[in-house]
């Protein structure tokens, strides 16, 4: 296998600054994924019940010390807002970069939708303030992970690798079809999974049991599902002869197994070890008998925005691992509809003559 | 029926409002020492918090998952539990030190809540400042008052009052109007009911109030005469925790809250086609309560000496496990007060508190 730093020497991609924000902003988003969870984590959502002021302060004008020594719930509120408007600005600057120098017409448009999709957020996040409501926080919360996958696809699409020429790398690289399903298949179930998952934390006081149960059951299916499509791909894309591709892959792989064990930890630590599964091998966990739910423990909040938070990043990797996967096809596409085989095998001696 | 529901539900909330919006009838109870309504407000509701870091909707905050909006039991988490969390509209609680038909003190709920259950869903709220434990227990009080009135005034309209067949006509129908007869019923049901939770509050239990353990507590000798009737005919603790209190005996039984729409009906709890009517309504699917193993396990309702003896004395209101009455001399009968002692410092060594 070749590696990736070889495989981008010598590319010069336009908007390099559009590219440099967009991977601040993804670095920058996820830490807010986690404040975020907090906030729900703790019932802060509510610590301040204005908005777009801080009790009648101006967002960046909010007393420091009150908002640092205050209590905890209106730190993270508060904090989680701040961060939000920091993201904002980076998002206007991407969309300004991207005006001045990228030349696809696309990729400008996306980085406007990923300003508007920024706004709509912190729309979101300022009427379920507003109007107390439960729902809102439900779409809030879906909405958070796709602008981070959002991100995470600006800066894909305006990296290095995305402008890599058909050389001999790349035809050595074997993509069938499958793995394009396969990658497709797992970006999407990650986000539906992001879907079920808000539904069982942002559950309504008065939502049927039968309901819930079967959310939940969904969301332990849809998991094991995307477990299983994980290591799937492990084996599928070990051969494909791309690094690119199999660091994502292998991320995911790990990503999504430690996924399992923190939401197996999640519903203990809210919910307790279900009793459901029966007396007898409850029993047979060590401890898991004598058990006991501590509400608003410091670990426990740890474990839940854990979850959320790795939730966001199974969605990020796939959404890396699809777009590579399409470029990768392109490319390949391109020299096998343009020239025939043996045509393609002169290009790959011509091409790795060229870069030799 | 349908009648009987929404008349009862028209005057409990001309009574007790709404689990959201929660009132006190002070009409009918003008002296209010069981509730402060100022805490009922502050536990009902939506869920926000104040600029001092005061939280407001506390039940739905903490509670209400997995018991439901009325504190029926059936919250969205509920299914996922055993024992399912406790239905606080039958006025019945387990882990108390008053008589097993008695109500529970305040003391009592507000020791469960900071200590938790373990091994069941139900957590320790220790974390949470001591004004929202006392806000919770007024609102679980108030639930608890608020269910048994409604289910109370339910089954009077039925048996009493003739609804249940043909739509009664309006001047038949129960209303909370205070010149009727009516009005007597309800305000008879509502002042025996809480008549029952305000004589609980003033029990301090005489007997675990005066009772110390013996001298020989937690010693071997009292433990080998413990094991001996924990063993025997008369306690029969054997007959279902197993012998050396192992477990591992599979007894039939459920507890009162789903014997309340099963066997006390005449319905088998297995019977999934009788009861489906009651599941379509939100009862959970019978399941048997187990007798606990003791030996290695944690006690619920915590170790503490004279609570272990309140225990065996009275059991634990609302399941299978029967209490022991305590007697002059051991004459099987029941236990002398010496021998209950002994049965405690037994227990005591079955989950080392040695
Ligand atoms: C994760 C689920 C869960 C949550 C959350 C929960 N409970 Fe419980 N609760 C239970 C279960 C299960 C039981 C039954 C335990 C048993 O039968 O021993 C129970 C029992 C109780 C009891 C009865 C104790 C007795 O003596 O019988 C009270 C009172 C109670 N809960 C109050 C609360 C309050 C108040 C809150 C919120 C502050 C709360 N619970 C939150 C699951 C929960
Ligand atoms: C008819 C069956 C039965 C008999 C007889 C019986 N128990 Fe139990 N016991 C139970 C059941 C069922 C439970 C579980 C109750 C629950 O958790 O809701 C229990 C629970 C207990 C607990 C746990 C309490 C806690 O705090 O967690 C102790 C201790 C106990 N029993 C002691 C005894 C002793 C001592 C005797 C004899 C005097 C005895 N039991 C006789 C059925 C029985
Ligand atoms: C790949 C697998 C999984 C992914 C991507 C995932 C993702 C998520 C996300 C994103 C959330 C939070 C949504 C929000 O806050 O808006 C969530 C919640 C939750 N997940 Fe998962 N999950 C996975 C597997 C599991 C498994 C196996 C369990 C085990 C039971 C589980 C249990 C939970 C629970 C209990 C919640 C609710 C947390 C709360 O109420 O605070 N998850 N999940």
């Amino acid at each position: 296998m070749s590696s990736s730093s070889y495989l981008t020497e010598g590319i010069h991609p336009p908007a390099r600054t559009a590219h440099r924000l967009s991977v601040l902003a993804v670095c920058m988003v996820w830490p807010l994924i986690w404040v975020g969870g907090l906030v729900t984590t703790y019932d802060a959502g509510m610590a301040v019940p204005d908005w777009p002021g801080t009790y009648g302060y101006n967002l960046f004008l909010y007393p420091l010390d009150t908002w640092v020594l205050g209590p905890f719930d209106l730190f993270i509120e508060h904090g989680h807002r701040l961060l939000g408007a920091f993201v904002g600005l980076v998002a206007i600057l991407i969309v300004i970069a991207s005006l001045r120098h990228e030349p696809r017409s696309w990729v400008r448009a996306l980085s406007v939708g990923l300003l508007l999709m920024v706004i709509c957020q912190g729309l979101l996040g300022g009427m379920r303030v507003v109007l107390s409501d439960r729902t809102l926080a439900m779409v809030h919360g879906c909405v958070g992970p796709a602008f981070f996958s959002l991100c995470v696809a600006v800066s894909v699409i305006t990296s290095r690798l995305w402008w890599r020429s058909l050389d001999g790398n790349i035809l050595s690289i074997k993509l069938a079809k499958s793995h394009l399903f396969l990658a497709g298949v797992i970006f999407a179930l990650s986000y539906t999974q992001i879907l079920l998952g808000a539904k069982v934390r942002h559950v309504l006081p008065d939502a049927l049991a039968a309901h819930f149960t079967l959310t939940v059951a969904m969301h332990i299916t849809v998991g094991m599902l995307l477990w299983l499509l994980s290591v799937c791909a492990f084996v599928g894309f070990r051969r494909c002869g791309d690094l690119t591709l199999f660091r994502p892959v292998f991320a995911l792989l790990l990503s999504v197994t430690l996924q399992m064990t923190l939401g197996i930890g999640t519903w203990v630590v809210n919910y307790g070890w279900p009793g459901i599964l029966g007396t007898s091998f409850i029993r047979s966990i060590p401890g898991a008998a004598e058990y006991l739910i501590h509400a608003k423990g410091f670990w426990d909040s740890v474990i839940v925005t854990a979850h959320v938070a790795v939730g966001s990043l199974i969605l990020a990797i796939s959404t890396m691992l699809a777009l590579r996967v399409i470029r990768t096809r392109h490319l390949l596409n391109q020299s096998t509809t343009t020239k025939s085989l043996p045509e393609a095998e002169n290009a790959i001696v011509s091409a790795s003559k060229a870069f030799s | 029926m349908r009648q009987a529901e929404s008349d009862v539900a028209d005057v409990m909330r001309a009574l007790f409002g709404t689990p959201s919006e929660p009132a006190w009838p002070l009409e009918i109870l003008p002296d209010i020492d069981l509730v402060n309504l100022e805490s009922l407000r502050r536990a009902a509701g939506s869920v926000s918090s104040e600029k001092d870091g005061t939280h407001l909707g506390l039940f739905r905050e903490h509670c209400v998952v997995c018991h439901g909006i009325s504190g029926d039991g059936q919250g969205p988490a509920s299914q996922f539990q055993l024992p399912y969390p406790r239905d606080f509209r039958a006025g019945v609680f387990k882990w108390k030190l008053t008589e097993r038909s008695e109500k529970p003190r305040r003391e009592d709920l507000r020791n469960v809540l900071i200590r938790g259950l373990p091994g069941t869903g139900m957590p320790s709220f220790s974390l949470l400042p001591g004004e929202d434990i006392d806000a919770l227990v007024d609102y679980v009080i108030y639930l608890a008052v608020r269910g048994e009135v409604e289910r109370r005034l339910l089954m009077g309209s039925v048996s009493v009052m003739g609804y249940g067949g043909e739509p009664l006509p309006a001047e038949e129908r129960l209303v909370y109007k205070g010149d009727r007869d009516d009005a007597e019923i309800i305000v008879d049901t509502v002042q025996r009911v809480v008549q029952q939770w305000e004589s609980a509050q003033d029990t301090v239990n005489a007997q675990a109030k005066t009772l110390s353990g013996p001298e020989d507590l937690d010693t071997s000798s009292s433990v080998e005469r413990g094991r001996k009737w924990f063993h025997s005919k008369t306690a029969n603790c054997v007959g279902c925790h197993g012998a050396e209190g192992d477990g591992g005996i599979e007894t039939l039984d459920y507890d009162d809250w789903t014997k309340e729409y099963t066997t006390k009906l005449g319905i088998s709890p297995e019977d999934q086609v009788a009861l489906q009517p009651f599941r379509d309504l939100g009862a959970h699917k019978p399941r048997p309560i187990l007798p606990r193993k003791l030996r290695g396990g944690t006690l619920r309702g915590g170790n503490d000496p004279e609570r272990l003896f309140h225990l065996i004395n009275h059991g634990i209101a609302g399941t299978p496990m029967p209490g022991v009455a305590i007697v002059e001399e051991g004459d099987g009968r029941g236990l002398s007060e010496d021998q209950v002692w002994d049965l405690v410092s037994f227990l005591r060594s079955l989950n080392g508190s040695e």
